[in-house]
């Protein structure tokens, strides 16, 4: 809702305009950023063929100040080798919105893809690194990525030790708005009053279509009275608006303590009432409105009880039920998800200064401060703009620079292409200030504010509690989900509905948080990640062998290989884990994995003796095979993965197979981690 | 619910790692215990490193997931997050090989101090075939299982003796734990508490009921 805030956009370009007329000093380079800074906009707010209009203005901007340049004064732009590349990368993205143009109007949403909408604008969200650019890689999956942000496979880079990486998320308030934007999406419905502004603006039309029409000297003489009878039809239609809202607002009310009521006579069992209790009377108060308003549901529980055994009914609803933002429980859903988001938030987004060695970038101070600028207020925002163009310019191809410097052999034109969007991701944070009419939100914010200072001082100690703090607010979360929905849908409280239902809200509610979630494990299990890490880069070559496979469980001669390594699926399969955000998928995933070596290790166990029965391999053999498949997968971050996975696997798989499985990667990982200390005397043990 | 007693409409669900080293045959122990009783269905494409047995025991149904760990030294310090939240244990040895034997009382040492007296050990002397190259004493093996609160037993996989009646034995030691503890919980006031521990109570659902076969049938 936020992204095409029209006056603001208004007063961005006027700003934009009378500076580059008053402003003498502003550079060249600052005017085009400022109007590629609209097209992003315009482009955030699906406005593609206004998109590509200004991008191709900063195009003609940028060639046509060049050319003067070149032309007369020659070398008073300095930037020019900056100007041409900025003017490069806006005809891209004017190409990406001219195919965004053609393809309107938007395909619908899913949920469980909340941010299509916005998409672009957050193509942004983008891995920046005080010092360093991390490219978006497989294996970090940042929230919101975009869709030019596919992940591109085998382009991996891995963290370099110390480099105290931070991966930069939306602020809370954005997080929030794009939940909004959606379920405002599915509200066509208007009120009185809108209907009557509605019509009233079409009678005004008229009356300046009929007065234009007019000969002028007759004009004269009816406008009084035509102004008037206006007046008086615009004042009617606002009357009756307003009578017939309050009606209906009455009749709101008194519907609402009906089911209030019902509510409170559904849970009247219990004597005292809780908050908790007292919380889920509203809530449950909200579900029963819901449904006099929609039928869907009624239709779902008659269909449900006419076939009870159908399963596919029980899904059904399911999806029905997340397909719809506005019913409470996705409503309670997202507003728990914006909490621990909002918890998240303060923590992921700043940098822990783990290395010493490596000072503060200006990147991260000054970002911070426009960000807090930002949200003051609007006037100081636009003060906050002017300058920003300056310091996002800076820190962006510095940025651009020193990546180039690190990573010398990766393609150049990805890393000028991330310090655009680098400064794109800027400029977009700058333009967010917090949505004045909303309380709740001012309230997080300058919760928010008050927590900056204190996060930079969190040590690993307060950083742990904080995790846990989280994770037990999420367990919470789930819970209070899942009985609000069984709430909802007597019908769904069965075994196995209920595991369905509780998958399906898992789903929807790590989807958009993984990123954020996993950002935070990854900072308190840093060490551990580092270690892996030293332990892949011994070990890049390693036989399986030389973990302590068994001989005959892998092929000596390469041939065999077909030009790949052993146990190749397993870790093609254990990559796949990352890229999934539901720790239920990642789950699936791992067990695959295990599955696949078992496979493998049967057919590699074929080779050596050909009269050999079925070989099942137990533990001995299936671990040092995992690490094996571990060192190859080449994923540090599967160390925090796990570790969340193992927070939020459920009770029921705990022993199962799933459970299994996850203790064994678990315990790979760790065996991988000690690796490279020599830890495990990895030869002078026998093996069988 | 009400506690311990009563129909068998409900399923228990039990842990039990099987601790032992690398060559004491943990492996062929496990599959032959499968091999017997199922067909392939209930053998996981995991095969012989984790798996699912269901049982029926004097009428109470019983989910019994038996999880391999590595005997490898250098996995030893990894056991803990493979026994955790066990309720048995099955620590073997090679009665050829002295040494595993003393691998076994570590591992007693191990499991009591971690897990206390909640979880039910058994210790198997595997390879029962080879008796002629015995080198651990039956005398000490029973005597040291006794003094630790464990039971002793003798087995050989290859002729496929013994292996039955530890795991029945063992199936029957949980239930009494649990039901023990159940009880314990009955006469407290809550039992929502939400403790990891790996015994479930399900209730059943009615067509399932029925099919209760005679004692250590495979359902």
């Amino acid at each position: 809702m936020q992204n095409l805030h029209p006056e603001r956009l208004v007063t961005t370009i006027t700003t934009t305009t009378t500076m580059a007329a008053a402003g003498a000093d502003m550079k060249p380079l600052q005017h085009a950023m400022k109007i590629a800074k609209v097209a992003i906009q315009l482009d955030a707010g699906n406005r593609h063929k206004e998109a590509y209009c200004e991008y191709l203005r900063s195009i003609n901007f940028i060639t046509h100040s060049l050319l003067e340049d070149a032309v007369s004064r020659q070398g008073e732009i300095v930037e020019v080798e900056k100007m041409l590349r900025l003017a490069e990368q806006c005809l891209e993205r004017a190409k990406s919105s001219f195919i965004g143009r053609r393809d309107e109007p938007a395909t619908p949403i899913s949920y469980t893809t909340p941010i299509n909408l916005a998409a672009l604008s957050l193509t942004t969200a983008l891995a920046v690194s005080p010092g360093k650019i991390v490219s978006p890689q497989p294996q970090e999956p940042v929230i919101y990525s975009g869709p030019k942000h596919n992940p591109r496979p085998g382009q991996r880079k891995v963290l370099s030790e110390g480099g105290g990486e931070v991966i930069t998320f939306l602020p809370p308030e954005i997080f929030q708005s794009f939940q909004i934007v959606e379920s405002q999406d599915t509200r066509k419905e208007l009120t009185p009053i809108e209907e009557a502004s509605r019509l009233n603006q079409k009678l005004k039309e008229n009356y300046e279509a009929r007065l234009a029409r007019l000969p002028p000297a007759q004009a004269r003489t009816q406008k009084t009275s035509l102004t008037l009878s206006l007046q008086r039809q615009m004042m009617e239609n606002l009357i009756i608006a307003k009578a017939r809202q309050d009606a209906l607002q009455r009749k709101m009310e008194e519907r609402r303590l009906r089911l209030q009521e019902e509510a409170n006579r559904r849970f009247a069992a219990s004597g005292t009432i809780t908050a908790e209790e007292q919380e889920q009377r509203v809530l449950y108060t909200n579900v029963l409105e819901y449904e006099q308003d929609h039928d869907w549901p009624k239709l779902w529980k008659a269909n449900i009880k006419k076939n009870p055994d159908d399963p596919t009914l029980v899904s059904g609803l399911v999806s029905c039920l997340l397909s719809c933002p506005d019913h409470p429980v996705m409503m309670l859903l997202k507003r728990l998800q914006y909490r621990v988001y909002n918890r998240l938030y303060p923590i992921v987004s700043k940098s822990l200064p783990t290395s010493p060695a490596l000072p503060m970038k200006p990147s991260h101070s000054a970002q911070s401060l426009l960000m807090s600028d930002s949200h003051q207020n609007v006037s100081k925002s636009e003060v906050g703009h002017s300058m920003s163009s300056d310091a996002s310019l800076n820190i962006s191809f510095s940025h651009d620079h020193i990546a180039n410097e690190e990573d010398s052999d990766g393609p150049h034109t990805l890393d000028r292409e991330n310090s655009f969007e680098d400064l794109e991701q800027f400029l977009t944070q700058l333009d967010w200030a917090p949505s004045h009419g909303d309380p709740d939100v001012t309230f997080e914010q300058s919760q928010l504010d008050q927590e900056e200072p204190l996060v930079q001082d969190l040590e690993m100690r307060d950083l742990k509690e904080h995790l846990k703090a989280i994770v037990k607010d999420i367990h919470i979360a789930i819970d209070q989900l899942l009985s609000l929905c069984l709430l909802s849908f007597e019908c769904l409280n069965t075994a196995s509905s209920k595991d369905l239902c509780v998958a399906s809200i898992e789903e929807a509610f790590f989807t958009p948080l993984w990123s954020s979630l996993l950002a935070l494990f990854r900072k308190v299990h840093r060490e551990r990640e580092l270690s892996f890490e030293s332990s892949m880069r011994l070990y890049r070559d390693a036989s399986p062998g030389d973990v302590g496979v068994a001989s005959k469980l892998y092929p000596q001669d390469p041939v065999m290989l077909h030009g790949s390594y052993p146990y190749d699926s397993a870790v093609q399969e254990l990559r796949l884990l990352c890229k999934d955000c539901c720790p239920q998928r990642k789950l699936e995933c791992i067990v695959r994995t295990l599955r696949l070596i078992c496979a493998c290790a049967e057919d590699y166990s074929c080779l050596h003796e050909a009269e050999s029965k079925t070989a099942a391999i137990g533990a001995d053999d299936l671990l040092p095979i995992l690490s094996y498949v571990a060192l190859h997968c080449e994923l540090p971050q599967l160390v925090s993965e796990c570790a969340a996975l193992e927070e939020f696997i459920h009770e029921g798989y705990l022993i199962g197979e799933e459970g299994y499985c996850l203790t064994s990667m678990q315990s790979a990982l760790q065996y991988v981690e000690s690796l490279h200390t020599g830890g495990f005397q990895l030869h002078n043990t026998k093996f069988t | 619910m009400a506690a311990g007693g009563g129909a068998g409409n409900k399923t228990y669900s039990f842990k039990v790692v099987l601790l032992g080293e690398g060559c004491v045959g943990k492996t062929s122990l496990v599959l032959r215990y499968c091999e017997n009783k199922f067909n392939d269905k209930h053998i996981t494409t995991l095969q012989a490193s984790f798996l699912t047995k269901k049982l029926n025991i004097t009428g109470k149904r019983v989910n019994l997931a038996i999880w391999d760990t590595a005997g490898q030294e250098r996995f030893h310090a990894l056991g803990p997050i493979y026994y955790r939240d066990s309720n048995g244990a099955i620590l073997v040895y090679d009665i050829t090989d002295e040494d595993s034997f003393q691998k076994v009382k570590n591992w007693v040492k191990e499991l009591r101090k971690m897990l206390g007296n909640e979880i039910c050990l058994c210790i198997v002397g595997n390879k029962v075939d080879l008796e002629k190259e015995r080198h651990v004493s039956v005398e000490e093996a029973e005597g040291y299982a006794e003094s630790v609160g464990a039971k002793h037993y003798h087995t050989s996989a290859k002729l496929n003796k013994g292996i039955e009646e530890l795991f029945l034995d063992l199936c029957k030691r949980m239930m009494e734990t649990a039901q023990a503890e159940e009880r314990a919980k009955g006469n407290g006031a809550s039992q929502s508490t939400t403790s990891r521990r790996g015994v479930q109570i399900v209730d059943d659902d009615p067509q399932a009921a029925t099919a209760a076969g005679g004692c250590c049938s495979s359902a």
